[in-house]
Order: C-alpha cells, then sequence, then structure tokens
C-alpha cells in the first residue's frame, strides 16, 4: 500500500512507502509514528517514529528504512486475540481468572504479557495454598491473523499443614496456642476448612497473633523469634513450627493518677482506673482506663487534655507500676471537615454529627464518638472518620469517608383470596428522604376484609436545632372471618424528642385514636358456639376515643458513655389517656439494658429487663386493644401465647401487667469474616399477669390470672444478612402453664434495642 | 438468544455496513444500546481498522448519550490510548470531561466529580487549546469551578446558620480569596459583613462591605450589607417570613438557611 | 431538665496575652506565644482574631451563646503588632441573616431520580412483619 503525501520540505522524504500491515492502516501507522504531513525528519525524528511505533505494542518487528526519497516503514504486526479460555480451573471460576489476566479479547496479543498472566494465576492459586499448580499459555492460530488465547490449568492437591508445632512455650500447651492462630492443623474436616491450607503470608499474621496472646496475660517480654516451614517432598504437606521467647509474667503493682494541668484534680480521673494490682498484666485493660479518662475530660469541656501512662518496671517483683499522667496535650485544631463519598446524604446531614465545629481544638475521643453517631444514622454501609495533618503544624484536617447503602425500599404487591378478594398493597419507606435525614414511610393496604393504610415523617433537626420531630397517622379495618372480632382504629400522633444531657434525651408525645371493637360473637368449639364473657364485653362497648399525652426519659451511654467496652440503657416511658376521650388510664413502661464485652470484645454479654403496667382509673377497665400480651418480649413462645387465657374458647386476654427479663451471650463461631455468621445463647423469663376483678371463661369457670412465671432458654444463629441482621432462635420452655402455645423456632430482626 | 444470530449474521457484512447500520440506530433508535453494540461489533470483527477507529469514538458518544458514563469514559480512554494522534481525538478528551461534569450532584452532595470534571476539561484546554472544543471546554471549566466556590459557600452557610462566627468567616474567605472570578464572591463577601457584625468586628464588616460595593455595586447582596451596617431592617425577599412558612421551607422545601 | 453545655473556639489565656509587647512583635514571634488565629481579617492579615464561645442548651429550645470571648491582634501594614483587644458577647449584634442565596447553575437529578436512586435494600422488616 503506497501512501504519497506531498511533503513540501526541502530535503525530506517525498515518500513513505507502508509494508506488512494487514489490518492496521497507514493513519493509524503514521499516528503513532507521529509523522505529520510536511514535517522535517531528522534522525532523532526516526529513533522517535521508531520508538512510537514500538511502544504501541501492535508489531511484532519494526523497520525504518530511508530510501534515497523514499522512507520505507516496514512492519510485521501482532495477531489480534480473538477469544479468551481457561482450561482445568476448578477452584477459580472463570470471571475471577478473567479479573486477574491483562490480556483481552479484542486487543493485541503479546507473548511477554501472556506469560505474566500464567504467573499470576500460579500466584492466585498459591495464595490459596495450591502450590503444585501449574499454568501454560497456549495459542490456536486462527485466520486473518487472529489467535485464540488458552491458559491449561493443573491445579494440583493443596497443600494442607499436617502438623502445628510451637518450641519454648512453657505457660501455655500448644494445643492452648493452636487455638490462638488464624492458621489451623489439618484434621478431619480438612476438606471442608480452608484455613489449614498452607499461605505463606498468614504465618505473619499469626505470629502477631501469638504475640498480642501473650501481651494481653503480662508477659511483656514475649519473643516470637521464628516462624519456620518444611515442605514435604510431595508438596502436599507442611510442617509449621513457631519459636517463643515467653519471658516472665508481669502483673500490675501500683496505681497512681497524677495531674500536670493546673486546676485538674487528678483524684476524680484516678477513681475510673480499672486496673487493679496483682492482676496479669494486659494493654487492653489499660487502654480502656486511658479511654474512660480522656471521655471524662472530654465530657467536661477540657481542651488540650492526654493521658500518658507511664510504667515503671520492677523486675525483683515481676510487678509494672502505672502512673496515668494528665498532661496538656499540643495545641492542635481543626482546620477543615472534609466529606467524602457522599453520593445522596447532604452534607449537613453529616456534619452535625459532629460536635466540634471547624477552627475548634481537635479532641480525637470527640472525633471517634462523631463516627460512632454518624454511623448509628443507618445510611451508610461504611464510614471512615480519620484526621490527617492540615495546612499548618498545629491544624488538622478531618477526613470523613462514607460509603452511602440504599436505605429506601418499594413494595408492590397483589393478593387474591378467596374470601378475601382481591387485595393491592402498596409500600414506600425511606430512612433517608432526599438525602435530608429525615424518615418517610407510607403503607396503603387494601383488601375486601381489611385495609390498613398509614403515613409517618420523623425530621430529626426540626427548626435547624437537635430536636427530631415525628407526625404519624393511620387507618386499619379488620374484620376477617376467622379472626374474634373485628377491629376498626385510625388516629393520629405527634412527638417531639430532644437531648436533656450528654447522653439522655427526653420525648414528649401526643396521641388521639378511634378504637373500635365489634362483631365478637364467640367461637363455634366442637359444635357449640363458646362465648368468652370479657371479649364480649369489651366487645359491646364498640369504638372508644383515646386522648393520652405521655413522655419517653431515655440514658444511653453506648456511644456518648465513659467506656468503650460497655453501656448502659435506661429508658422510662408514661402515657396519660384522659384528656377527654373514653379511655382513661395510666400506663408505665421500663426498659433496662447492661451490655459488655469481655475476651478482648469477641464476646457479648447483654442482660435486658422490661416490665410494663397499666392502671385504668375512674372505673375504666381496660381492652383487648391496650393490654399487655408480651409478644416479641420473650421467646420460646408463640405471639398471644402466654398469659391468662380462656381455654375453652382458647383465647387470649392479655394482661395489665407483664414484666421479662433476658439474658444473651453472642459470640463468634470461627468461621470466617465474611460469612457474618455468629452463635448466641439466650434464657428469657416472664410473665403477663393482672385483670381487673375476676374473669371467667365460656363455661364460667374464674381463669388464673395470677403471676405465673415462665422460663425459655435456647440457642440462636445470627446472620448479618443483606437484608438486615436475622435471628434464628431455637428454644425450649422449661417452665409454662399448660395453656400456653410455646415455639421452638422462630425467626426475628435483631433490632437494635 | 436473538443476540447470537444476529452475530454470526453480522460477520458476513463489511465494517462500512455495520457501521452505517450502528450510525442509523444512533439517529433512529429510541435507546442508544442498540447502536452501542453495532458499533462494537466493528471493532471486534475488523479491530484496528479505519472503521473501527471511527465506530470507536461513535461507540463513546453513544455510552455518554445513554448515560452510561462510566463506560463512555473508557472508550474515550481507550480511543486516546489506540489512536492518540487522531483528529478525533480532542472530542474523545472532551467527550470524556462532558461525562465527569454531567455526573455533577447538587452543592449539598460530594463533589468529586466536580474536581474530576476540572482536571479533565483543563487537559483538554491545555492539550488541544486551538481544537473548538478547547471553547466550549473553558465554559463548562467556568460552570464546574462555580460549582466548586457554591460547596464552601454550603458549608461556610451551615456554621453561620450556628453561629459559629469563626468557622464561618474561614469558610467565605476561602470562596474570596481562591474563588474569585465565581458568581458566587458577591455573596461570600455579604456573608463576611454578617459574621464581623455578629462578633462585633465592625471595622472588619465595613472592609468587606467597602469591596462588595466597589466591585458588585449592583448585586442585591450589596443592598443586604448596606441596609445591615445602617441598621435598617432587611429587604423583604431577603427577610424570614412567618414561623410556619419557614417551618413549611425548610422541613419541605429543603431550604435549610 | 438540666442544660447542656457545649464549647467551641480557643482564646489565648491571660498568661499567654502578656508575653506580647505592642510595638515589638510581629507575626511570626506572636504565633508560638499564642498559637493560630481562629479567624483573620480580610485584606493582607492585618488582623488576627480568637474568638471561644459556651453555648447551652436548654430543652427544646434553641440553643443559646451565653459566653463569648473575642481576643483581637491588629498588626500594622508592616506586620508590627499594634493593638491587642478583648471583648466579649456585649459587643456582637444578633445578625438576621438573609435568606438569598446564590444559586449554582448544575442541577443535580430530580426529586424522582433521588428517590429511585436510593430504593433497593429489601428491608427485613417487610419480609416479616412479626
Amino acid at each position: 500500500a503506497i501512501f504519497a503525501p506531498a511533503f513540501a520540505q526541502q530535503y525530506a522524504f517525498d515518500q513513505v512507502v507502508i509494508e506488512g500491515n494487514q489490518r492496521v492502516d497507514n493513519a493509524t501507522i503514521l499516528g503513532f509514528a507521529g509523522i505529520r504531513r510536511g514535517q522535517a525528519l531528522s534522525q532523532g525524528g526516526l529513533n522517535d517514529a521508531y520508538q512510537g511505533l514500538v511502544r504501541s505494542g501492535l508489531f511484532q518487528t519494526v523497520e525504518i528504512v530511508p530510501q534515497g526519497g523514499q522512507l520505507v516503514i516496514r512492519v510485521q504486526e501482532y495477531p489480534i486475540v480473538n477469544i479468551i479460555n481457561f482450561e482445568g480451573n476448578k477452584r477459580l471460576s472463570d470471571e475471577d481468572l478473567a479479573g486477574i489476566i491483562q490480556s483481552q479479547a479484542r486487543r493485541v496479543y503479546s507473548p511477554s504479557v501472556a506469560e505474566a498472566d500464567a504467573a499470576a494465576i500460579g500466584e492466585a492459586y498459591r495464595a490459596r495454598g495450591r502450590i503444585a499448580a501449574t499454568v501454560t499459555p497456549k495459542l490456536i492460530r486462527r485466520s486473518e491473523g487472529r489467535v485464540d488465547l488458552a491458559f491449561e490449568i493443573t491445579e494440583g492437591r493443596v497443600t494442607e499443614i499436617e502438623r502445628l508445632s510451637f518450641i519454648g512455650n512453657r505457660a501455655f500447651s500448644d494445643r492452648r496456642l493452636r487455638q490462638v492462630l488464624e492458621t489451623k492443623q489439618a484434621g478431619l474436616l480438612r476438606t471442608l476448612i480452608q484455613r489449614d491450607t498452607f499461605v505463606a503470608e498468614r504465618l505473619e499474621l499469626d505470629k502477631q497473633l501469638l504475640r498480642d496472646f501473650y501481651l494481653a496475660r503480662g508477659y511483656v517480654d514475649i519473643q516470637v523469634t521464628d516462624a519456620s516451614a518444611e515442605v514435604a517432598r510431595e508438596r502436599d504437606a507442611v510442617f509449621v513450627s513457631f519459636a517463643i521467647r515467653e519471658g516472665r509474667q508481669y502483673r500490675f503493682g501500683g496505681v497512681t493518677t497524677v495531674s500536670e494541668i493546673e486546676g485538674l484534680d487528678a483524684a476524680e480521673f484516678g477513681a475510673l482506673s480499672r486496673v487493679r494490682s496483682g492482676v496479669p498484666y494486659s494493654p487492653v485493660v489499660v487502654e480502656n482506663t486511658i479511654a474512660r479518662m480522656e471521655n471524662l475530660a472530654l465530657r467536661k469541656g477540657l481542651t488540650f487534655v492526654r493521658v500518658d501512662p507511664r510504667i515503671t518496671r520492677n523486675d525483683r517483683t515481676g510487678t509494672l507500676d502505672l502512673e496515668f499522667a494528665l498532661v496538656r496535650g499540643e495545641r492542635v485544631f481543626v482546620e477543615r471537615i472534609d466529606i467524602e463519598g457522599n453520593t445522596t446524604t447532604l452534607d449537613q446531614v453529616i456534619r452535625r454529627q459532629f460536635r466540634s465545629a471547624e477552627g475548634d481544638p481537635f479532641n480525637p475521643r470527640e472525633v471517634r464518638q462523631s463516627a460512632e453517631r454518624i454511623r448509628a444514622l443507618g445510611f451508610f454501609s461504611d464510614a471512615q472518620v480519620n484526621a490527617r495533618p492540615g495546612s499548618a503544624s498545629d491544624q488538622v484536617i478531618v477526613d470523613v469517608n462514607v460509603e452511602e447503602q440504599p436505605t429506601g425500599s418499594l413494595s408492590f404487591g397483589a393478593s387474591y383470596g378467596v374470601e378475601s378478594g382481591i387485595g393491592v398493597n402498596i409500600g414506600f419507606s425511606e430512612s433517608n428522604f432526599l438525602g435530608r435525614g429525615q424518615a418517610l414511610s407510607v403503607a396503603v393496604s387494601t383488601g375486601t376484609d381489611s385495609t390498613s393504610s398509614s403515613i409517618s415523617i420523623t425530621e430529626p433537626a426540626f427548626l435547624g436545632r437537635d430536636l427530631s420531630l415525628s407526625l404519624g397517622a393511620f387507618y386499619n379495618v379488620t374484620s376477617q372471618k376467622n379472626a374474634i372480632y373485628d377491629t376498626a382504629n385510625v388516629g393520629t400522633r405527634v412527638a417531639l424528642s430532644f437531648p436533656v444531657g450528654d447522653v439522655s434525651r427526653l420525648e414528649l408525645r401526643y396521641g388521639l385514636s378511634k378504637n373500635t371493637i365489634k362483631g365478637y360473637e364467640g367461637k363455634d368449639v366442637g359444635g357449640t358456639i363458646e362465648v368468652n364473657p370479657t371479649l364480649e364485653a369489651e366487645s359491646a362497648r364498640d369504638g372508644e376515643f383515646t386522648s393520652a399525652v405521655g413522655y419517653t426519659y431515655s440514658y444511653d451511654t453506648r456511644i456518648g458513655g465513659l467506656s468503650p467496652d460497655r453501656g448502659v440503657v435506661f429508658r422510662f416511658s408514661q402515657d396519660f389517656a384522659g384528656l377527654g376521650g373514653d379511655a382513661k388510664y395510666i400506663s408505665n413502661e421500663v426498659q433496662a439494658l447492661a451490655e459488655r464485652k469481655i475476651l478482648n470484645e469477641d464476646v457479648t454479654l447483654r442482660a435486658i429487663f422490661e416490665a410494663g403496667a397499666i392502671s385504668p382509673l375512674g372505673g375504666y377497665s381496660t381492652r383487648v386493644t391496650e393490654r399487655y400480651f408480651g409478644n416479641s418480649k420473650i421467646r420460646g413462645f408463640e405471639g398471644n401465647g402466654i398469659g391468662p387465657r380462656d381455654t375453652v374458647t382458647d383465647d387470649a386476654l392479655g394482661g395489665n401487667f407483664y414484666a421479662v427479663a433476658r439474658f444473651e451471650a453472642d459470640f463468634p463461631l470461627g468461621l470466617p469474616e465474611e460469612y457474618g455468621i455468629s452463635g448466641g445463647l439466650f434464657l428469657d423469663v416472664g410473665s403477663v399477669w393482672g385483670l381487673k376483678g375476676d374473669v371467667f371463661d365460656a363455661d364460667n369457670n374464674p381463669i388464673d390470672t395470677g403471676f405465673n412465671p415462665r422460663a425459655a432458654v435456647g440457642v440462636s444463629v445470627l446472620w448479618d444478612a443483606p437484608i438486615g441482621p436475622l435471628r434464628f432462635n431455637f428454644s425450649k420452655a422449661l417452665k409454662k402453664e399448660e395453656y400456653d402455645k410455646d415455639q421452638p423456632f422462630d425467626l426475628t430482626i435483631s433490632t437494635r434495642f | 438468544c436473538g443476540a447470537r444470530t444476529q452475530e454470526r449474521s453480522l460477520d458476513s457484512y463489511t465494517a462500512e455496513e455495520i457501521y452505517k447500520q450502528g450510525e442509523l440506530e444512533l439517529e433512529t433508535g429510541r435507546k442508544p444500546e442498540d447502536a452501542i453494540r453495532y458499533f462494537q461489533e466493528v471493532e471486534r470483527l475488523y479491530p484496528y481498522s479505519e472503521w473501527a477507529k471511527r465506530s470507536l469514538i461513535m461507540q463513546a458518544f453513544s455510552q455518554h448519550k445513554a448515560k452510561e458514563y462510566e463506560e463512555a469514559r473508557s472508550t474515550a480512554q481507550r480511543f486516546l490510548d489506540t489512536y492518540p494522534g487522531d483528529d478525533d481525538a480532542p472530542y474523545a478528551s472532551y467527550l470524556m470531561a462532558l461525562s465527569y461534569y454531567d455526573q455533577i450532584d447538587e452543592v449539598g452532595r460530594d463533589q468529586g466529580l466536580t474536581f474530576q470534571a476540572l482536571q479533565a476539561m483543563r487537559g483538554v484546554i491545555e492539550q488541544y487549546p486551538d481544537s473548538d472544543y478547547a471553547r466550549s471546554a473553558m465554559l463548562k471549566f467556568e460552570l464546574a469551578f462555580d460549582h466548586l466556590a457554591g460547596k464552601e459557600m454550603e458549608i461556610g452557610r451551615y456554621y453561620l446558620k450556628r453561629r459559629n462566627y469563626a468557622a464561618a468567616i474561614n469558610r467565605f474567605r476561602t470562596v474570596v480569596q481562591d474563588f474569585q472570578t465565581t458568581t458566587h464572591t458577591a455573596e461570600a463577601l455579604h456573608r463576611l459583613v454578617e459574621a464581623y457584625l455578629g462578633l462585633g468586628l465592625n471595622a472588619e464588616a465595613q472592609t468587606a462591605a467597602a469591596i462588595l460595593g466597589y466591585n458588585y455595586q449592583s448585586s442585591p447582596f450589596y443592598d443586604d450589607s448596606f441596609r445591615l451596617l445602617k441598621g435598617r431592617g432587611l429587604a423583604p425577599e431577603a427577610q424570614g417570613d412567618s414561623w410556619l412558612s419557614q417551618v413549611y421551607r425548610q422541613m419541605i422545601r429543603g431550604e435549610w438557611l | 431538665c438540666a442544660p447542656i453545655f457545649r464549647n467551641h473556639g480557643y482564646v489565648p489565656s491571660d498568661v499567654d496575652l502578656a508575653q506580647l509587647v505592642v510595638g515589638k512583635d510581629t507575626r511570626d514571634t506572636a504565633a508560638p506565644k499564642v498559637g493560630r488565629p481562629s479567624a483573620s481579617g480580610l485584606l493582607n492579615d492585618t488582623g488576627w482574631f480568637y474568638v471561644q464561645s459556651r453555648w447551652q442548651q436548654r430543652g427544646a429550645l434553641a440553643p443559646q451563646e451565653i459566653d463569648r470571648q473575642v481576643v483581637a491582634l491588629t498588626f500594622s501594614e508592616s506586620g508590627v503588632l499594634q493593638n491587642v483587644e478583648r471583648f466579649g458577647l456585649e459587643r456582637g449584634q444578633i445578625v438576621p441573616l438573609s435568606r438569598r442565596v446564590t444559586e449554582s447553575s448544575v442541577q443535580g437529578q430530580s426529586v424522582l431520580g433521588q428517590l429511585f436512586a436510593n430504593v433497593g435494600r429489601l428491608s427485613a422488616g417487610q419480609l416479616l412483619d412479626n
């Protein structure tokens, strides 16, 4: 193909001849060579043109030969990759491998890149413990200078760790140390468990885990000198051994707190110390105490206060004396708070979680608590807050990096039941409406026998203050055939909540609703209609208005509290019904939680106590819509499963009182992190009791409405599923009344208390 | 299964026919996706040919039209890698900058894309100064830069509303010093007057108002500053109105100032 | 219910301020003694301002600034310290903020666009409406 542009230069070539190119056309070759029409070419220019063509990676060989008035460019093209495929890969899927390699379909084939790809695939298999894997790239010629690239893979067997041994460990047995490591010794389930495969990088992690294990038990001089691995001849077994020098175990000696800041008394801070002398030294306890002291300084509004732990060793007694020094930290200010990644949430919704503004003194504890508050919003799958040096030595820039997650859900549905007829339900709920942090939910569902609709909106920063306003309205009518009575209630609710202390909030609310119960004709039990007198009386009262004002005081130290590893929650609420309307009662509820993380924050112990009491006033007697049933308060029992019950018509009547205690422990199951599965144990005790006056069942014998405690114990599996944190509870009722309805298995959402 | 059969039939067409089909699809078809597929076929069947080059740039254009911004960017980048010296290169790099620009979001949200748009636009202006895309890149550069100033103002107003005057002053000074050419400078100067007055630094407030008056005589913000300094009330539309309409404006319309 | 207090900003203590000598100290010698200003004047750094304020929030009411200290260091054109002034809340004015906002030319997504962009996670609450 001859290409003859008219070069007007005095001594330049008047013709450029390009030979050997089948697919790449001349304009592209000239583009790479950087030769433009009418451009003089020196020797350097020729060299650049040559380099340009080589760098393009399109050509196997490139020659540039000036022949008198002509410039000849002779090229031999690399073939183009048509398709890439992998043979023999079982453990790694084609997509995984495609992600690793550089060569791509429709691009130029280059042998060096193919070799590098083979090495990369080999490396991927080695990372999964298959040292013996081999990868060879193969070429299959196609028409018109195109080739197919195939990677032939022989994965080979997994090299597992036959034996994990330790040298120099006196204080702890080999078996105890093996539990500490991430790598496991190949046992019965060798094919299943992946962590018994030998991976070199994991040895470094194991050395660190061993060091932390010893440090947490007072062995301050611990050294893991070596981690050696010998590979058996057939390359499928490895013997790993760790050499340890333990040194002595040190215990806590004297503990003192001293203040080097004038006007700051050390005693108040010293009281927070968790360090008990005589106990083996542990860095976690020291860090905990520092956190508590610095949180107290934050709460008292002190600036630039830092706690320095000064340790003095006395080897004779094997103890470490600890002195917590309150020192004046250096004067560092927050230059800017930069918020990135908020593609949906507005900047101010995140910025208002910070209690310090730009230009304020920098306090690491405050920034950490703000990070917790940002995560507690629930809008982000990940929120990282860290400080980096600012434009001056005494300035710091706080970087907030968030990753949004969808917070809205839209549900459509149409249902057709033989008796209930056609039903349509539309629901839209969004906890971060238009990124303003407002929560909005609208739900309408209609059917021939039941319609329910509700709307609620919450503005967390009403009038720009830390003042949350929520408004709600609902309209529900149920008249199913199999239910024992029809209900209709419609109402609205308004609530304001604001902080009344560093970790406490107060909510004031008013609710007005009309509740109707009607159409109770009893139940057909074995041919005869059995009627429960209580329900019949209540159903006769038809519609009643409830107008109630109420408040809830809540105290929650889990975020703003002093110590990071434990938390206490206490909520007390009262509702006074009787501001007009028919219902007259005072309903009181108390909820308390104590939570603690132990065994360096792997296991969480939790004790929850909830109780409620409705005391009717002035001759008013409660109805089934107001009484407590203990639903989802105690596990191991069905909804309406406990409490006073008419055994003849099998209707639960609920009670004016309920009290429940739940003791839980959550712990890891040792499965890899990414599964998000952990285990739990629980013991639930509680009861629902108390109805006004004597209550009779359908056959006119009295119903026991006394306090009979129920208890259930069980195991649960917690799974952090994509649709939310789920909890599968397997329970056994230890103590129950014979008429109660227990439920050995149920699935609940583990909501935040 | 439709795509499978169509693929085989395309092998028999020449590059030009498939390219023309793609162009036709782009003008007439509702969704640009079909056009993209044709252009991809040209590139697969006749790689590195003249038609492959033209279809690569057309592919980037149709992906941009289909609002598939990431794909449009990677296709445009691939064009620039394979045909650096081509006379369509300015258009490809302008298309890349445009894909960032079209994704810029409200001032309240992350402005990472605005930064990338600015850099990409500057790349177009510096690399291809005399191409006709440089002029529209300059225009888009100004708008993106103005948008960045808007972000600083948004944060400044946040602190001003909470009466953290020092934090607000720093943000507004950044706008006055680093974003002088933008449309926000007038408002920044007025906010500085408000903040300095709030702190009681009347001399600084006078200076800020003087600069505002000198450079932005006709801006409504100068009128607000003037009234503030003279102690007269704000102009009606600048003033807050009744409590209830303020709640409506802040909570429903999202104008939180 | 008990009010909540919150401090913002920083003002050098009297001890630090006493080290400054009017007429002799320049910007570079003043900074190490009293630290960097939280805000500064508009024209080439002639004014350094330190602001420290204490806020009180009582229940649902708007937070009030109950105490503010402002220290103003003014430097001459040549950068020599001319005057050290300390005053409080009394000189500040409650300034009505103008509601006018400069509209940016770039429009974000439409309301509906934002709503549907954020829909995705099927919340567990809907599946198990227990």
